[in-house]
């Protein structure tokens, strides 16, 4: 049963991490229509940018991740101001290769600015745990959860209630609707890729403690992210969100109970079939294209 | 047939009861109407009449709710097109055209029109890649046709010209010779006059009629343009808010009152034109 | 119209020539080699630079024809190299039958991979592809009673029908392998199959307009680029004769990418131009450039950058300046 326990906090912590990358995801791909490969890149480099940081200034764990999620920020305005905007007109297949151009150019990059020697990130939370029905839980783990829940919550709270909110889901449905009825979709597309950028920060920091800062630390959130929201469906908002805790959850469960090796593997192949039955994803709807 | 209805022999598509709906609103209303052989029929209406829809189910690229699309197909057999896939249209020998032309714009005129044959080509990809004998002789005769074609239209002396940055005029003649290829029995045209200035919308009726008689083929417009439709067409089927309004000759649907009720309240004077 | 037919089959023959020129551009190098002006491990960067490009040119006809992006083809070369590795090496199999095995067994799989992911929509390849590349990567390392794990995996030079190859045997055989390549890339390119490639690509509704089975396309084009792929691992396999699992993973993948868009995706000998640049200029230049050149990865940002400004800017490729060149060259000359 501790065992259970601790699986599923895990799996919650792990969901919460996939949660930000899919929502970084998903607000780019309903804004602008791409889906963005390089939400893990930019959560590494910012990563990378928190952890010097921290090194060279002293200050806690906490603070440089708001650095960091800062700096997320600034590279999300960059990339849409510099890059995105004079893609107005390519297709989606374009737009795609040209975020993997950004993996590229961030993975080259870093060990050049950074060094090739991964670093280390210490928890929010050093340790600190409790037990929870036999099970030893980290602090910083329940912290993790927390966030995921708290992040999501706002950004959905944001998106239902506020201008801005309403701004991204008028430019979602229609852009060109948008922009008539005096939507200034221009800052809401910049606004849309420096918050994804930023919680692509905020989940690789949260993801260091449990392994490296080193330039492939988020190739398998990446993944993983972009699978929560094929199975959440790429429709709605809340779809990947949903899609990232089920992921987790059934790869830890798969990992744990079946194969470590073969866990991932196995979650990925059962959700990519599922797909064939269920292409909209678990909350899909159907578009009809009109030509 | 399970419901038998009436086919006369010199029907070629049969509409019946058509409807469908899209988020609660009806934008086709049970129409029904049929195209003879070898005529040169047109769909007439305001904008959002529902002329588009029609034309898109009439071409699977929508199902509709209710209703039936008769065709009579290459082999003279009347099949309903509704239990057709999208990309087998084509076979039965009933081609469309569309609004934004969607040719391919790094492949050259001649290319483009190729594209139109596409059912027809018997060799498999590996005897294409390898250039084997029938892959050869296949292409070839496509070629010739395609160049046949481009004669009947004009537009012969572009024929290795890319079709990005030709002139909209070349593109509408580019587009109907491509359809031309898949030797239809109905070519159905999705407002071919959009674009076009008086002398190339006289220039388009002429061809119409031109292919209605070399190339033995039954002509559907789905048209705005008065002019046009009431210049070339043999009979005209006028809807407005997914409804049939009226279905007859020119001078019929010119003087019939609810014609006249529907549009004058568009666009005056569209119809003494 | 007889004679603008003939001209036409003219023009065609004259495109093989360049094609065969490409290959005796490479040949070169051998001599070269023998006179002693060139290294022998500059001789194996330039046969890495055809087999890349063997690669690139299935993977063009798949991206820049067809439209679709993958990211699992370097798990489709490593299967085939560990595949060929094993048949020769282990089971010591004559060389074509490990050919048909080592090329028929990844097509199977991707038949099947392409049969699923291709039902929807575009953004699906590539997330799939990059599921079943990670996938795959975990089989290498896994299954190290066939691949070696991470020791690795060794194999030797081909020996077809008797004859042995060697290392400039293997260069001269590459070069040939190119040649071809280009010429049945060409083919497909410019027939019924790769007007409903790009067709496809341009506009879905006219494709179905006009007949064409986007599925069965789709599938087609995604088992070129496979079997590009496949002789491409092959190819890596016996001149490298080395395999590890950490070889086929996503930088591979992104790095075809590279050569596919940066080379020129409009034109069928693009990905030499970009196998050129992604694979020779970081062996041959950029490694002896001081500080930077050591960083691993410094070949990323250039290759990074350039995608993105091809695809802004430049939409031809690199390959534009060889066309350009041409089209100048003929003006000089006079032209015909």
């Amino acid at each position: 049963m501790s065992n259970f326990i601790q699986v599923i906090f895990s799996s919650l912590e792990i969901g919460s991490i996939y949660a930000l990358a899919s929502i970084g995801i998903i607000l780019i791909y309903q804004t602008s229509k791409m889906t963005n490969f390089a939400q893990g890149a930019i959560g590494m480099y910012s990563a990378y940018m928190a952890t010097v940081f921290m090194r060279g200034t002293g200050i806690s764990a906490t603070l440089a991740t708001i650095v960091g999620m800062a700096f997320g920020l600034v590279l999300g305005f960059a990339i849409d101001l510099l890059i995105m905007r004079r893609a107005k007109n390519a297709s989606p297949v374009t737009l795609q290769i040209i975020t993997l151009g950004i993996v590229l150019f961030l993975t080259g990059l870093a060990p050049l600015t950074f060094g090739a020697v991964p670093l280390a990130f210490p928890r929010f939370i050093e340790n600190k745990s409790i037990e929870i029905l036999g099970a030893s839980i980290l602090y910083n783990g329940i912290l993790n959860i927390f966030i995921g829940f708290i992040v999501v919550a706002l950004l959905f709270f944001a998106l239902q209630r506020t201008k801005w909110g309403l701004a991204v889901r008028v430019t979602a449905a229609n852009p060109t609707a948008a922009k008539v009825m005096g939507v200034p979709t221009k800052k809401v597309t910049m606004g849309t890729w420096a918050i994804a950028a930023s919680l692509g920060a905020l989940s690789a920091l949260m993801l260091a403690p449990n392994t490296v800062v080193d330039v492939g630390m988020m190739e398998g959130v990446q993944l993983s992210a972009l699978i929560a929201c094929v199975l959440g469906g790429f429709q709605t908002f809340f779809g990947p969100v949903l899609g990232a805790y089920i992921l987790a959850i059934v790869r830890n469960l798969f990992g744990f109970y079946i194969s470590s090796t073969w866990g991932t593997a196995l979650t990925y192949s059962v959700i990519l079939i599922f797909i064939i039955f269920k292409p909209n994803g678990l909350i899909g709807k159907k578009k009809i294209k009109k030509v | 047939m399970k419901d038998n209805p009436i086919f006369r022999n010199d029907m070629i598509l049969k509409i019946e009861d058509l409807s469908i709906s899209f988020g609660g609103i009806k934008a086709v209303d049970a129409v029904s109407f049929e195209v003879n052989e070898k005529e040169i029929y047109g769909l007439i209406g305001p904008n959002g009449a529902g002329k588009t829809t029609i034309f898109n189910i009439i071409t699977q690229f929508y199902k509709p709710d209710n209703g039936k699309v008769y065709f009579k197909d290459k082999d003279l057999k009347w099949k309903n097109l509704i239990d057709y896939k999208t990309h087998d249209v084509v076979k039965t020998g009933l081609i469309r055209t569309f609004q934004n032309l969607e040719l391919i714009q790094d492949l050259s005129l001649l290319d483009n029109l190729l594209v139109g044959s596409h059912t027809f080509y018997k060799s498999t990809a590996l005897e294409q890649a390898l250039r084997m004998p029938r892959a050869v002789k296949e292409e070839r005769k496509f070629r010739n046709k395609a160049m046949e074609i481009m004669k009947l239209l004009n537009i012969s002396d572009k024929a290795y010209e890319l079709v990005y940055g030709q002139p909209y005029g070349i593109l509408k003649k580019v587009e109907l010779g491509r359809t031309l290829m898949s030797e239809p029995r109905m070519i159905i045209l999705d407002e071919p006059a959009a674009g076009l200035n008086e002398r190339e919308t006289a220039e388009l009726a002429d061809i119409l009629k031109h292919i209605r008689t070399d190339y033995d083929t039954t002509i559907f417009l789905v048209e705005h343009d008065m002019g046009l439709v009431m210049d070339i067409c043999d009979r005209i089927c006028a809807i407005s808010f997914g409804e049939k309004l009226a279905e007859g000759t020119p001078a019929e649907i010119q003087n019939n009152s609810f014609v006249q009720e529907a549009y004058l309240g568009s666009e005056e004077g569209e119809l003494a034109e | 119209m007889e004679k603008k037919l003939k001209s036409r089959f003219n023009l065609l023959e004259n495109v093989y020539i360049n094609y065969i020129l490409i290959g005796i551009l490479f040949l070169i190098a051998i001599p070269l080699n023998q006179a002693g002006i060139i290294g022998g491990s500059v001789l194996i960067t330039l046969g890495s630079v055809i087999l890349y490009s063997v690669v690139g040119i299935g993977m063009n006809i798949l991206l820049g024809y067809a439209g679709l992006i993958t990211l699992g083809g370097a798990g489709f070369m490593g299967l085939a190299a560990y595949l060929s590795a094993y048949f020769t090496r282990d089971l010591n199999m004559p060389f074509l039958f490990s050919l048909i095995f080592s090329v028929g067994i990844p097509i199977i799989i991707g038949i099947g991979i392409g049969l699923i992911s291709l039902r929807l929509g575009g953004y699906y390849l590539a997330i799939a592809t990059l599921g079943i590349g990670e996938v795959l990567k975990q089989v290498f390392i896994e299954y190290d009673v066939f691949t070696g794990g991470f020791s690795g995996k060794s194999a030797g030079y081909i020996n077809l029908f008797g004859l042995q190859f060697d290392r400039i045997g293997t260069y001269a055989l590459y070069a040939v392998i190119l040649i071809f390549a280009l010429i049945i890339g060409h083919n497909i390119v410019n027939s019924a199959t790769g007007r409903a490639f790009m067709t496809m690509r341009s506009s879905e509704a006219a494709a179905q307009a006009m007949g064409i089975r986007m599925l069965k396309y789709k599938v087609l084009a995604f088992v070129i680029a496979t079997i590009y792929s496949t002789i491409g691992g092959i190819m890596y396999m016996h001149l490298i004769k080395f395999s590890f699992p950490t070889t086929w993973g996503l930088g591979m993948s992104l790095n075809f990418l590279s050569i596919v868009v940066i080379g020129g995706m409009k034109a069928i000998a693009g990905p030499v131009v970009g196998a050129l640049f992604v694979i020779a200029f970081p062996d041959l230049v950029l490694k002896n450039i001081p500080i930077i050149g050591t960083s691993p990865g410094v070949a990323y940002i250039f290759n990074g950058v350039l995608i993105v400004v091809v695809l802004l800017f430049y939409n031809r490729g690199l390959i534009k300046i060889f066309t350009d060149a041409k089209v100048l060259i003929k003006k000089l000359i006079g032209g015909k």
